[in-house]
């Protein structure tokens, strides 16, 4: 798989200082591309920065005054957009509903993907090979398409402003995707360790938990880093599920959430905190897991 | 697995290969039957029943009568459609091609272990990470016409000629809300690219700077050619994520003004779950299907038959 070529290798730890010395040395061309990718990086970083720091600042700063710092730091914004007593939008409620469905995809995701995955890896059935490419041709149906009817069959199942409801849908759709590359990582694993508890008498299901998912538990940890950013920010199936404003995930809201500016002191500062409210957690998520997060889209993109 | 090596029993060989058979395939069906389930509720039933609504009129409550392809004749001579359609394409033709070419851009001066190397690496990734909503919402207030920071700043710096209604003008609109995908992904495929060329065996290199090659050569004779097949994989990619664009232009402009930043994505949205046409709405989704599908395929055909001509 050509994705454990780019998985094992942390980016740059291979390459030699020496590669640097040629790079467009003495050229004319060295400048101009130092000063494109300082302001790129500039562009890239700035407004992530002007949103987390308007977060703490009065509309009027934020108007009239947009490139000075604030003044002070006070949790107050955060903490007014969490409870909802001046916003009316309960964006703690919103967050954990996010959570929710964030952490329910992810269990039910991953569990039925490694299942199918490793019984088309290791299994001889007739079928198997059908399902690997209605599967391969699944990834080309954009979820649009099917909106219309899963809004009445969600509804038909009295799933509509339910949070299970739209856990299915999302584990709906990031399964083809997450069962071709489990399946394509078990089929490089090697088999000896499964042969050897099949013979000790153990069954598949028994292999398959006590053997296979223990050590798989990377790829599988891997697979739901790369799941959590579009779970996390997923707007459009929310937008047609989720009518209740008590059901609603944090994108919807933040989408939702229109302040007059002008109207009270601080509504924009509200609006900035929420959206931090949604940034900071995959912010951190970033810093802590950068290597996997790349490898992880690596590997989408290479298959 | 099920391998008979004698043929003793003649008669009862067949139904026992099959018994058998059938014996260690029953647990592998139990291991697939959650995700195909699944799928074939949620993703394959859905998908059928659109094509099957786009031949139908339905308002979602009552019965639904059937039309034939008059919604299909309808749509083709639907303004608003093909206004939707058209910019699905500028987005699909336009934004993979900065985020593609920036992306390679970076990816190359990236590998090259330019000074800063790694804060670049991090500075053009990080917005990736966001939420589509997020980066939308702070976008609109930046362009906001009275109080928004590009205005302010044009404004400031004695240059109010410039200062535009981003959002409001319709010539435009398109434009800034573009530079939004742009913005956000560019790290994209840059991360992939950068891998890509990262996984350059270092010979190569080594071979080429014995050749005397400058780096402009170095990018465009031994690079790019390598990493050929993920460069057309991510640009496929960018591209369908282009044609899906929907929160976007949900959260900047709503289609607007005069459509001039509609796509189908939001058009499907606005006719099915706003205006209750649901029937029309399909026919739409099945318009959006059929050129997603067309691009992957056109994808996926055209890379078997490079892998051919090598």
């Amino acid at each position: 798989m050509a994705a454990n070529r780019f998985s094992s290798r942390s980016p740059g730890g291979s390459v030699g200082g020496d590669r640097t010395l040629g790079w467009w040395a003495g050229s004319s061309l060295r400048p101009v591309i130092y000063g494109l990718l300082i302001v790129g990086a500039l562009v890239q970083v700035y407004p992530i920065f002007f949103l987390l720091m308007n977060t703490l600042k009065t509309d009027t700063q934020i108007l009239n005054t947009p490139f000075r710092l604030p003044t002070s730091f006070s949790m107050a914004p955060f903490i007014d957009v969490w409870t909802g007593d001046r916003t009316g939008m309960f964006f703690g409620r919103y967050f954990f509903n996010s959570v929710i469905v964030l952490a329910a995809t992810l269990v039910l995701m991953l569990a039925i993907s490694c299942l199918c995955g490793y019984a088309m890896a290791r299994g001889q059935f007739p079928g198997s090979g059908t399902l690997h490419q209605a599967l391969l041709l699944s990834l080309a149906v954009p979820a649009h398409a099917l909106a219309i009817p899963l809004y009445f069959f969600i509804g038909s199942l009295g799933l509509r402003n339910s949070l299970f409801g739209l856990t299915l849908v999302y584990a709906a759709l990031g399964a083809p995707f997450t069962i071709i590359l489990m399946r394509a990582y078990f089929m490089h694993m090697p088999v000896e360790l499964e042969e050897a508890a099949r013979i000790d008498g153990c069954g598949r299901l028994g292999v398959f938990l006590r053997i296979v998912l223990p050590i798989s538990r990377g790829p599988i940890a891997g697979m739901a880093i790369i799941n959590i950013n579009w779970i996390w920010s997923e707007l459009f199936f929310s937008l047609i599920l989720m009518n209740k404003a008590d059901v609603r995930t944090l994108p919807l809201a933040i989408a939702l959430y229109k302040p007059a500016p002008m109207t009270v002191e601080t509504v924009l500062g509200l609006q900035y905190a929420a959206m931090a409210l949604a940034t900071i957690p995959v912010l951190i998520l970033f810093f802590l897991f950068q290597r996997q997060i790349a490898s992880g889209m690596t590997m989408g993109a290479f298959k | 697995m099920a391998t008979l090596n004698s043929r003793q029993a003649v008669g009862t060989a067949a139904g026992n290969r099959f018994m058998r058979k059938l014996r260690n395939a029953l647990p592998w069906y139990l291991f697939i039957a959650p995700a195909t389930l699944l799928l074939l509720t949620l993703m394959a039933y859905p998908l059928f029943d659109t094509l099957r609504l786009s031949l139908f009129k339905w308002g979602g409550l009552g019965p639904q009568t059937f039309v034939g392809v008059k919604n299909f004749s309808k749509l083709f001579g639907d303004e608003i459609f093909w206004r939707a359609l058209g910019n699905s394409f500028i987005f699909a033709i336009v934004v993979p091609f900065f985020t593609v070419s920036i992306g390679l851009f970076l990816g190359v001066a990236i590998s090259r272990r330019l000074k800063g190397w790694q804060v670049y690496r991090i500075a053009f990734f990080i917005p990736v990470m966001m939420s589509g909503v997020v980066v939308a919402t702070l976008w609109a207030n930046m362009f906001e016409f009275n109080h928004g920071l590009f205005n302010t700043v044009l404004r400031s710096i004695g240059l109010d000629g410039l200062a535009q209604n981003w959002l409001g003008d319709r010539n435009v609109a398109l434009i800034s809300v573009m530079l939004v995908p742009i913005w956000q992904s560019v790290g994209f495929p840059m991360i992939v690219l950068l891998a890509a060329i990262e996984g350059i065996p270092q010979e190569m290199h080594d071979a080429a700077t014995m050749d005397g090659v400058n780096e402009w050569q170095r990018i465009w004779g031994l690079i790019v050619p390598l990493i050929k097949p993920v460069l057309a994989s991510i640009t496929m990619l960018s591209i369908i994520g282009a044609m899906k664009v929907f929160d976007i232009v949900l959260v900047m402009t709503k289609g607007g003004p005069a459509f001039s930043t509609q796509v189908l994505g939001y058009y499907l949205f606005e006719t099915a779950f706003r205006s209750g046409y649901f029937g029309y709405g399909s026919a739409i989704a099945v318009v959006m299907f059929a050129v997603v599908f067309a691009i992957a395929y056109a994808y996926v055909r055209g890379v078997r038959i490079e892998s051919v001509e090598y």
